[in-house]
């Protein structure tokens, strides 16, 4: 759980810095927008104020020209110093008079007027912008308005405005900027008054020398000296008609939109971040706590794992054995317990077989579980005595057994030859046994458990079993398994089952769990169910023989089997016959041995036989031949492996070895089991 | 072993008693006289079982026949026979009645 708690912490961190970055970047970009968006607003508001002011002045002046032109007509005195005095009553810099060819005929400049030796100053030869005063003699115009510009005659600033004389030729007069200023003030002085740009921001004229005009923030400044606006605006300049123009907007104006739009971000992004927190929040909880069952769920199949790999699980376990069958079956809870059973050959003719289960669940149970079954396993391999076995690993698990874990076991070691079993139960369910068509629980003293206390004794008790006797061991999962109103399975029942049952083997078992099922009725398995089932057959009736790889004694051992399988019924021996006949056939025609030999166990417990042939011929192992097609038409079969086909299907088991350089193939039949599949 | 030839009608009715194994297959084999027959009847009906080394006769014999446009018929087949020709897929081949 701490480790989900810094993993939501880490989360909310890292969401936290998300957005404080993305509000970092909000701001910068909306920064960078605003006054992207400032100077974007004063180009285009300068592409207005540039045509009002030209607009505005050009009025101006063309009112003012033909002021003058009215003042001169039907005047005579249009010599120069009286047009200097008119310009200087008007306002303007400099009054001409042109006729409709272009020459200048009165001026109040001297120069341009014509004296000896130089013609007067003529608007089609001086060319250039002069010339476009041409168009009001043309008939095209009746004004015409230049731009406020350096003069290219003298160098000095003039704007230029003509109207046109109906009688013939032109007026034209040139304002320098402070004439321009002094006429037009009072228009361009309203004219701006009310503009706004960007909210707070405005426009300023004021003149070339720096003279306020028109301040749109304190029109009360006109006439003061002006100063250029500082950096707590974003402003342009540009002189338009000899006014300087400049419009400005105040910084903080124009970061009102952004910061309104940051304000809107923030909320906007944290509403959704709080709503994204939590939907992460919600799918990461619920992906941890799946990672949780899966891990536990993990936890308990490795448990299982643990459990079941380590058992032995091919059955019959011992092919070819004919003095015993031993079947096992473990059937595990949804919580894995800690059962297990087991069996080997401790010697050449004691087979040793245990159940136990081991205290507590899950994957120390299993692992608990490994531990017990490898230490008494390796120790009953030494062939070390039953009782030294289990005080041995009872010592063994005792070790640094801190949680105090233990087992309780079963064991016996039958002797196959005899039917004697040697047994210890250490804490364990007493088993039931079948001896001579009794079926009873065997009750003894238990020992202790394995792994409670070290230095223990262990009491080993003898029971003999007769052929067809038979011992079960269980674990408690079987008899404590409740039904849905808490009522066990319990020994009785248990014993009544087996009782009542001719099952053996495999059959017996599942018979078992099926009626522990049926009484549950639904209700979940509550522990691990684990059987064993022991039957002993006793000594078979055996006889053995030997044979030269000749055709003769190939008769002879067909006479011999046949003499041997006297008693057995018809079907099962003709299936003896058929498949010894094949194996028979091998030896004698293919194996290049130099002698063979038969033993025939006639076996009881049920009823069966079994040959086991041998001969010191070059290895054949008839299993591993892959069968013969036997879907050929006839005209392609081929006799060859058929016979070895044959023996396959009629005799379960069949069992290769090859020991000592010789090939061992057994074969046999229990006709009398009627539990065969 | 024993084996008895006789003809009825047209067909040629061969019985056999005893096993067939490969001790007694070469005297089965030697036993299957068809001469020009071309309706035969093998009758197996005292023949216990079969192993291996029969099949190979009977196959023999079938082929012979057919390549005569002859008929092979087989009858009396016991259980334990019959399980060898099922397990080989000769029951397939041959004509049991």
């Amino acid at each position: 759980m701490t480790q989900r708690r810094s993993l939501n912490l880490k989360i909310a961190l890292s969401v936290l810095a998300a957005f404080l970055l993305s509000m970092a970047f909000t701001w910068f970009v909306h920064s960078r927008l605003s006054e992207r968006d400032a100077y974007k607003l004063i180009d285009s508001t300068f592409e207005n104020v540039e045509a009002e002011i030209i607009d505005c002045v050009n009025e101006r002046l063309v009112r003012q020209c033909m002021a003058v032109r009215e003042r001169l007509d039907g005047e005579t005195r249009k010599d120069t110093a009286s047009l200097q005095a008119l310009a200087k009553e008007l306002n303007v810099t400099e009054i001409s008079l042109a006729d409709p060819e272009g020459n200048i005929t009165h001026s109040s400049v001297e120069d341009y007027l014509a004296a000896p030796g130089k013609p007067a100053f003529n608007f089609v030869t001086a060319g250039g912008k002069a010339e476009d005063m041409m168009c009001l003699v043309k008939g095209l115009e009746t004004e015409y308005c230049q731009p406020f510009r350096s003069n290219t005659a003298n160098g000095a600033w003039r704007k230029f405005v003509g109207v046109w004389i109906p009688s013939g030729g032109f007026v034209e007069i040139g304002c320098d900027g402070e004439s321009l200023r002094r006429l037009s003030r009072s228009t361009l002085m309203d004219l701006f008054g009310n503009w706004r740009v960007g909210g707070t921001g405005g426009i300023v004229v004021v003149t070339e020398t720096g003279l306020v005009i028109s301040d749109y923030e304190e029109p009360s400044r006109e006439g003061s000296q002006w100063e250029e606006p500082d950096d707590t605006f974003y402003w342009k300049r540009k002189d338009i008609e000899g006014f300087r123009t400049y419009v400005m907007i105040p910084k903080d104006a124009a970061a009102v939109q952004r910061d309104v739009l940051v304000g809107a971000t923030a909320a906007l992004n944290g509403a959704a971040l709080v709503f994204v927190a939590l939907l992460v929040g919600i799918v990461i909880s619920s992906f941890v706590r799946r990672q949780i069952r899966v891990q536990a769920a993990k936890e308990l199949e490795m448990a299982k794992s643990i459990q079941l790999s380590a058992l032995p699980n091919v059955f019959p376990p011992f092919p070819g054995e004919t003095r015993f069958d031993i079947w096992a079956a473990m059937e595990t809870a949804k919580e894995v317990g800690g059962d297990f059973y087991d069996f080997y050959f401790t010697g050449q003719d004691r087979v040793l077989f245990l159940v136990a289960d081991v205290s507590g669940k899950g994957v120390p149970a299993a692992m608990f579980m490994m531990r017990a079954k490898t230490l008494i396993k390796s120790m009953a391999q030494t062939g070390k005595p039953l009782a030294e076995v289990f005080e041995e690993a009872n010592n063994a698990l005792c070790e640094g057994n801190s949680s105090n874990t233990f087992v309780t076991v079963w064991a016996g070691e039958l002797n196959t030859r005899t039917g004697h079993v040697s047994y210890v139960n250490a804490g364990h369910n007493p088993p039931i046994v079948r001896l001579g068509g009794k079926v009873e629980y065997l009750k003894s003293r238990p020992s202790l458990v394995l792994g409670a206390m070290p230095g223990v004794r262990y009491r080993v008790q003898d029971l003999q079993l007769g052929p067809d006797d038979a011992i079960y061991l269980y674990t408690d999962g079987i008899v404590e398994q409740p039904n849905p109103s808490g009522a066990l399975f319990g020994d009785d029942r248990l014993l009544k089952l087996l009782a009542g049952t001719r099952c053996t083997r495999d059959k017996l078992l599942s018979k078992v769990i099926d009626e522990v099922r049926r009484h549950a009725a639904g209700a979940e398995q509550a522990d691990d169910c684990t059987q064993l089932v022991l039957r002993y057959r006793g000594e078979p009736e055996s006889s053995s023989f030997e044979y030269k790889p000749t055709m003769e004694d190939l008769a002879k051992a067909t006479a011999d089997l046949d003499a041997a399988l006297a008693r057995v019924p018809m079907e099962a021996r003709c299936k003896l016959m058929v498949a010894a006949d094949e194996i028979f056939a091998n030896i004698v025609r293919y194996s290049g041995a130099t002698e063979w030999s038969m033993t025939v166990e006639i076996t009881k417990h049920p009823d069966g036989a079994r040959l086991v042939i041998t001969d010191d011929g070059k290895p054949f192992d008839p299993l591993s031949h892959r069968d013969p097609d036997t879907t050929l038409k006839a005209e392609d079969r081929d006799i060859g492996g058929l016979g070895i086909l044959i023996v396959k299907k009629t005799m379960s088991p069949v069992i290769y070895r090859r020991r000592n350089g010789k090939n061992i193939l057994s074969m046999g039949n229990d006709y009398g089991d009627k539990n065969q599949n | 072993m024993e084996i008895k030839t006789k003809t009825e009608g047209d067909e040629l009715v061969i019985s056999v008693s005893g096993r067939i194994d490969t001790v007694t297959a070469p005297e089965f084999d030697a036993g299957l006289k068809f001469g020009d027959s071309t309706r035969v009847l093998l009758d197996l009906e005292n023949v216990p079982y079969m192993s291996s080394a029969g099949l190979r006769v009977l196959l023999t014999a079938h082929k012979t026949m057919l390549g005569r446009g002859g008929e092979l018929r087989i009858s009396g087949v016991q259980p334990p026979v019959r399980e060898v020709l099922d397990i080989t897929g000769f029951s397939d081949i041959l004509n049991l009645i």
